[in-house]
């Protein structure tokens, strides 16, 4: 297992190569000149040439290639272009407000969809099954951003349930009061998907021959359905939930910004208005360093809910 | 980005999600009445409302305010956003100021004794500033009051020189006073810059007497002067925090920096060391609503409400329904919601049923399509490039652009200096307004015949084509629409570049852009602060046409030394004629800024150039103060 870890934690090198080598190319390439963009109304020729040397983008690229990697190792972005923030900082203030929305939202959001995917795979074909799928159809056509506004209309303004938008600075206030309303858009978002999705899995599972052998034992339908279909279920359940984790840290970033919401998907829509390459090369880095990590947390999961399972 | 110049920019999501609300709130409220009532009647209304503020906040006056875009910092030399130059002037002092209520605007002394008087023909200025303007508190003052001194000037002014802070505003003064680009080379050549340096032309007679001498007569200096990005800092604090001023601010205007969590909420609070200074300023005599306002507000202390606090809320419709939901004191009301909030013009009765009232103003600015002096179809002297250029702007339908794009909330811009901006001229017309069949007989006339395929070629037989750069937002799509529905009725090919901003402008100072939409908004309300758009000095700078006059560039030189006056305007009016004779631009519209205010805010009127009227305004508590 340990010789496992560590084969799988050095893959991660030259992939995490690729993505650097990736994110330099296209910044430079397609990111345009921040330069001009820090320099205001009435700029000359010296001014840009200024800026663009205080960033240090007049630099050959091999030597701003060769930054970029000590940034990487060292985990030291350096500091925002645009508010002169250090990248650390950004990360430190806007990670917990997405994750006080992301880490909710994924264990309720997968508590319920495998709850109501078990119900409807066990009376599939029903109308009740029917309805559920129709449902999900419908709801995962309409757009996230119909959910937020209509939500942040009739629920927040009209009803007054929710705040409008905004966020506090005490712990379980932003988490009852301004996460509740973003957490359950989200939910409603990603419920449909997931709901067809497990059901489908546990579908597969249902039609094989070690339940009917289960039912011949004389076993209860709960036990039937919540420990052997569920668990023989598992791997691509625990699969798509990795897939999400990475979504953590960014994938809210629309819900974030309706809602005011100071978190890292927000940061990342006004780095890249801003042309801010330090916050942007971060975040991507953090991304695919998380989806990594998830994908080989996914892998040990593997192992933990089917023994049978073997890593090489 | 550059707020200022990005006028096409915004929407993304916020369009997007606007539009959607529109068409649902439509089905959910229904279209809202035309109110009969006038704008002027409900803010009569609301000024005799007794309405007071639903947030008092151990019973301080809480002024909330929303901005559009996240802040950036508040370093006022190096500040490049509008947002983050709000806060700045908010904080910090520049030495002088814009009396509240005069208009057009009108410099005034904000920390001087007196304004300062130009001699030597405006070459020499001489800045006496008022004793005990003291800088809010911090540790690096340890228990002493520190006051603002002339060497305090002399060194904000010189951070415009600091390379390593990017300065944005150097342009203010590059050239202007005498030594100071010259200490900027020497600093260059020794590797380090020399704070302690004489600057020659910021001589400190004493420690509140400072004469500035500059290099050439200059009749705005006192503009330059009354800039936020002109505020004065004080040098131990900029030393303590050398690589994150911005996030350190602290000056000596009403109010200090007391809370920040970036990109959602700034708190400022009351500077406990704020000079103070009465609320005394007269009616313009221009806007009824002053009358109230002076009623409202005359012999107060300045500085009535003891705490700003001010929220990014970059969506339209959060922005919007946080102010509805009273989170918000006042707004400027979103594009997208003027047809629920204002139809036809006037403020929707819900809305006035609140006590709400609806300010309207003009903006000092305007927008403009360009054509590229240098490009080899579109620019040029040459009477057949002057009659395209022509024949285009003619094409270009600017009640459209007003009705549809601008859902009305917007004017014709005629002039080269736009209204609220001195040396303006009132109720003057362009000779080039809308008329393609006008335009049509222009292009025949001068050989721009059609081709098989309906559109026209050059006289000489290449493809002519609108080649119109703009960025790929939902707004600049429209305007797609617009010039090539417009452009195809004379008969010209358009075509849509798509280019990001910072590439757009890049080309831009290169003067490869062959058309562009650009927008200016006044630096100073001064006329030259738009005629400088075409003095061919300033191309690769703010000259976006490339274009190239002599005769214009003639009067501009004569009308720079001018002070604003009948001299000036008399060369202004001829400098609009050689606009028009030439044509680099099609002039576009002015903007109107819709604000929505409820009733218990006291003595805000937004001013055209000031970016903060904090220290001017009041809330209603209930309670006295």
């Amino acid at each position: 297992m340990a010789a496992y870890i560590v084969r799988r934690l050095w893959q991660i090198v030259p992939t995490m190569l690729g993505v650097i080598l990736l994110i330099f190319f296209l910044f430079n390439v397609v990111g345009g000149d921040p330069a001009y963009l820090l320099a205001g109304k009435i700029s000359n020729p010296e001014t840009i040439a200024n800026i663009r040397k205080q960033l240090g983008i007049d630099e050959p690229y091999y030597v701003q290639l060769w930054i970029f990697i000590k940034q990487v190792v060292t985990f030291d972005f350096g500091q925002s272009w645009s508010t002169n923030e250090y990248v650390s900082s950004i990360f430190a203030t806007r990670l917990p407000a997405s994750l006080m929305i992301g880490i909710p939202l994924l264990i309720v959001e997968a508590i319920i969809a495998i709850l109501i995917a078990l119900g409807v795979a066990y009376v599939r074909g029903s109308l009740t099954d029917r309805a559920v799928m129709v449902s999900c159809t419908v709801a995962q056509s309409v757009s996230i951003l119909v959910y937020i506004i209509v939500f942040q209309y009739v629920l927040a303004y009209k009803f007054g349930w929710f705040p409008v938008q905004g966020w506090g600075n005490g712990f379980f206030e932003n988490l009852f009061k301004y996460a509740s309303l973003p957490i359950l858009i989200a939910l409603v978002v990603s419920l449909a998907p997931n709901i067809r999705l497990y059901r489908t899995f546990l579908l597969d599972e249902i039609n094989q021959d070690y339940v009917r052998t289960a039912r011949a034992k004389g076993l209860t339908e709960n036990r039937v359905m919540l420990v052997h279909v569920l668990r023989n279920a598992a791997i691509p359940i625990i699969t798509n939930l990795m897939i999400q984790l990475p979504g953590l840290l960014v994938g809210l970033f629309l819900i974030e910004r309706f809602f005011s919401i100071p978190g890292i998907g927000r940061e990342v829509i006004l780095s890249v208005e801003r042309s801010d390459f330090p916050v942007i090369k971060a975040i991507t880095v953090y991304v695919a360093l998380a989806t990594m990590l998830a994908n080989l947390a996914a892998d040990l999961l593997y192992k933990a809910v089917d023994p049978r399972v073997e890593l090489k | 980005m550059d707020l200022l110049t990005t006028f096409r920019t915004q929407g993304g999501l916020g369009r997007c999600g606007a539009a959607i609300l529109c068409a649902l709130s439509v089905l959910v409220v229904g279209c809202g009445d035309r109110s009969p009532k006038s704008a002027q009647q409900s803010a009569s209304d609301a000024a005799v409302s007794s309405a007071v503020s639903p947030v008092q906040a151990d019973g301080k006056k809480v002024l909330r305010i929303p901005f559009v875009v996240a802040e950036t910092g508040f370093d006022p030399a190096n500040v490049h956003d509008l947002y983050s130059s709000i806060v700045v002037e908010g904080i910090f002092d520049s030495l002088l100021t814009y009396d509240y209520l005069a208009e057009p605007a009108k410099v005034v002394p904000k920390i001087t004794t007196e304004m300062p008087l130009a001699e030597d023909g405006g070459k020499v200025y001489t800045v006496k500033l008022r004793k005990g303007i003291y800088f809010s508190p911090h540790p690096v003052f340890g228990d002493k009051k520190r006051e603002l001194v002339a060497r305090d000037v002399t060194y904000s002014i010189m951070r415009h020189y600091d390379d390593s802070i990017k300065p944005v505003w150097r342009f203010l003064i590059e050239g202007k006073i005498v030594g100071l680009d010259d200490w900027y080379a020497a600093n260059k050549k020794a590797g380090k810059i020399d704070w302690d340096a004489k600057i020659p032309g910021i001589e400190e007679i004493d420690s509140h007497t400072i004469r500035f001498r500059l290099t050439k007569p200059d009749v705005n200096f006192n503009y330059v002067l009354a800039h936020p990005a002109m505020s004065i800092v004080a040098r131990e604090v900029i030393e303590k925090y050398p690589n994150d001023a911005q996030a350190n601010p602290v000056g000596t205007s009403a109010y200090y920096l007391k809370e920040w969590v970036r990109g959602q909420k700034i708190a400022l609070e009351k500077n406990p060391n704020f000079r103070g200074g009465t609320w005394d300023f007269k009616p313009s005599g221009k806007d009824p609503y002053d009358e109230i306002l002076v009623k409202q507000m005359q012999g107060k202390p300045l500085a009535q409400i003891d705490r700003v606090e001010i929220y990014p809320i970059e969506e339209e419709q959060s922005r919007w329904l946080a102010f509805k939901d009273k989170q918000l004191d006042l707004i400027n009301i979103p594009g997208n919601f003027s047809t629920q909030a204002i139809p036809g013009g006037n403020l929707a009765p819900e809305l006035l049923a609140q006590g709400i009232r609806l300010q309207k103003m003009v903006d000092p600015e305007y927008t403009y399509t360009y054509f590229q002096w240098n490009d080899p179809i579109w620019g040029g002297s040459e009477p057949h490039k002057v009659a395209l250029r022509r024949a285009a702007a003619m094409a270009i339908n600017r009640d459209e652009e007003i009705n549809v794009i601008r859902k009305g909330q917007a004017i014709k811009a005629e002039f080269i200096v736009p209204k609220g901006v001195a040396g303006h001229k009132e109720d003057f017309k362009s000779n080039i307004e809308y008329n393609p069949a006008l335009a049509n007989a222009l292009l025949d006339k001068f050989g721009y015949k059609k081709d098989t395929d309906g559109y026209r070629r050059t006289p000489d037989g290449k493809p002519l084509i609108f080649r119109y750069n703009s960025t790929p937002t939902a707004l600049e799509r429209e305007f797609d629409e617009l010039y090539k529905k417009n452009m195809d009725a004379i008969g010209i090919r358009f075509e849509s570049e798509k280019e990001k901003f910072s590439d757009a402008i890049k080309r831009e100072k290169r003067c490869q852009v062959k058309i562009r939409g650009a927008a200016w908004i006044a630096d100073y309300p001064d006329g030259d602060n738009f005629t400088q758009l075409l003095y061919s000095r300033n191309i690769g700078e703010s000259n976006n046409a490339c274009y190239k006059s002599e005769a214009y560039d003639k009067l501009y030189e004569q009308s720079r030394v001018l002070p604003d006056g009948p001299e000036r305007d008399k060369i202004y009016l001829e400098m609009q004629k050689q606009f028009e004779a030439d044509t680099p631009w099609a002039m576009g519209v002015t903007r109107l800024r819709n604000q929505a205010i409820y009733p218990w805010v006291l003595g805000y009127k937004k001013h055209p150039v000031l970016l903060a009227e904090w220290m001017y305004m009041d809330i209603n508590t209930g309670k006295g103060k």
